[in-house]
């Protein structure tokens, strides 16, 4: 069930991201000039400073990096759900981009755990990303 | 480019705290103004030779020019209202030396003031919640919000890269609090066990409670004035010999791809090469823990150990107070002596470097490093090294 209270509010540049996510698309910001994959999204690209920054549609695949499972909840919004497990998930696109986001599988976690993204719509406007075991990894 | 700062010019020649307590009942403009207050008097000095305040916090505070106007401050000629939290907690205290040292100011009182336990606490589950950095947006929604999640996210990087146990955690949290334990300013003043900390609830896994520092309200203030003038005031001056801050990698700053490195190695270097000597001259050091981790990592980053060093430097007893070769946290840290956000790591120093530190006392205490968060959450740290003349 979608709790609002957790749904962040956006700016100006991340409106886009939310908005997709909540449409059930994970977009990343490439750079059109150097190719670079940039998140969170931002005003300009860190690499080569260029503002051509266009949002695409990711592969959603990843592997965990990191892993904590929280007893406590930090918002009223996730008091039905301790404990639960924050994967920190470096992406397929590039490999120092980390996005957290709640591990839905009931599965033994590890490092190197293959997982898909799973958006979730919070309100209309501002979706957020679960990840779940990829099953058809090998 | 190198960065060169002025090489013991300036000196800490005074210190101030209020009582460490889960309840000041006082606003914290008035901790503030105490601590301030105490500290230009431990300095030998009066208010009215104020002339910058330097503070930081998270919207949380009293900020400077109202503090300086309450005090009956006519002229500031410097200031410094710094947004973040602990990964400021020492370069204020640096950019208050570069103050004195250029001449802008002639005295500069660093504070931090903060009721974190009744007021605004830092887990956001106080009535009044403290406004996010830009980045709480991409965590919101998981609950990734508490620093506390983020760096045990960190630690448990380190785990799985150098087979770091809860045991290892667990031996820092027991190190902090035996030096709380005859720190008559610590909150925490009764022994931890391993075994305590092992039963210890999850707050979220891999830290337990005892990982994760205390929540306190309270003030600290250090007094900043140039080297010449601290050669006449009444105790012996704490010289800032080398500080650098900055640093820059973070969950949302590309460039990083394991959670295991120490992100305090981005400005040791600086820091040493500003000080001009290297973690083998350092004979004491104040870390700032937020949590066990933090400590274990800092250990790494300012070059006391190798990456996956510290459980077996820290079994052989080598941060003891009273028996390591490299004393650590000798009041007991954030995680024993109270959350005043890193301040009361430099009053810490500054008592040892005079020989003041009473039971405390350690030996070799001639030269300590003390730093701030060591680059999670903002991305940034800051650390000192500081010196007795």
């Amino acid at each position: 069930m979608t709790d609002v209270s957790l749904a962040p509010v956006p700016d100006r540049d991340s409106e886009h991201y939310f908005a997709a996510l909540a449409q059930g698309r994970l977009e990343i910001q490439q750079c059109g000039d150097c190719g670079h994959w940039t998140w969170p999204p931002r005003p300009i690209c860190s690499f080569c400073q260029s503002d051509n920054l266009v949002a695409k549609p990711a592969a959603g695949t990843g592997e965990v990096h990191s892993w904590v499972v929280a007893h406590r909840p930090a918002l009223p919004g996730l008091v039905s759900l301790v404990p639960y497990t924050i994967a920190l998930v470096r992406i397929d696109e590039q490999d120092d981009i980390l996005i957290p986001g709640r591990l839905v599988s009931d599965v033994e976690v590890r490092q190197g755990l293959r997982v898909r993204a799973v958006p979730r719509k919070l309100t209309d406007d501002v979706g957020e990303v679960l990840w779940e075991a990829d099953e058809t990894a090998t | 480019m190198t960065s060169q700062f002025p090489r013991s010019q300036a000196a800490i020649v005074g210190i101030g705290c209020t009582e460490f307590s889960k309840n000041s009942g006082v606003s914290t403009f008035a901790l503030a103004a105490r601590a301030v207050k105490a500290a230009v008097q431990d300095a030998g000095l009066h208010v009215r030779d104020i002339d910058g305040l330097a503070t930081f916090g998270i919207s949380d505070s009293v900020s400077p020019n109202l503090l300086a106007q309450a005090l009956g401050i006519q002229s500031m000629n410097w200031y410094l209202d710094q947004y973040f939290g602990g990964s400021v907690s020492v370069s204020v205290v640096a950019q208050a030396a570069l103050a004195v040292s250029a001449g802008v100011a002639d005295c500069v009182v660093c504070y931090r003031a903060l009721n974190g336990r009744s007021e605004v606490r830092m887990n956001g589950s106080s009535d009044r919640p403290m406004k996010g950095p830009w980045d709480i947006q991409f965590k919101l929604s998981t609950g990734y919000i508490a620093p506390a999640a983020e760096i045990a996210m960190a630690a448990r990087a380190h785990m799985l890269r150098y087979g770091t146990t809860s045991e290892d955690l667990g031996r820092l949290a027991v190190l902090s609090r035996n030096h709380a334990l005859d720190n008559e300013r610590a909150m925490m003043r009764t022994p931890l066990t391993l075994d305590d900390y092992l039963q210890s609830r999850w707050i979220v896994e891999p830290f337990r409670l005892f990982d994760c520092c205390l929540e306190t309200d309270g003030a600290v203030a250090v007094a900043v004035v140039n080297a010449e003038r601290a050669k006449d005031l009444p105790h012996r001056p704490a010289l800032v010999q080398g500080a650098a801050w900055g640093g820059g990698v973070n969950i949302v700053n590309n460039g990083q791809t394991d959670l295991a490195d120490s992100p305090a190695k981005l400005i040791s270097e600086r820091l040493y090469d500003n000080a001009g000597l290297g973690p083998a001259d350092i004979e004491f050091a104040e870390l700032y823990d937020c949590f066990t981790y933090t400590l274990l990592s800092q250990i790494e980053g300012y070059g006391f150990a190798e990456p996956g060093g510290v459980p077996a430097k820290l079994a052989d007893g080598a941060f003891d107070r009273a028996t390591g070769s490299l004393p650590v946290n000798t009041h007991g840290g954030l995680l024993s002596e109270g959350y005043l956000h890193g301040l009361n790591h430099v009053y810490e120093a500054v008592e040892q470097i005079r020989g003041d530190a009473g039971v405390r006392q350690i030996d070799r205490h001639d030269v300590g490093l003390v730093a701030g968060q060591l680059g999670y959450l903002s991305g940034y740290s800051s650390a000192l090294v500081l010196a007795g003349t």
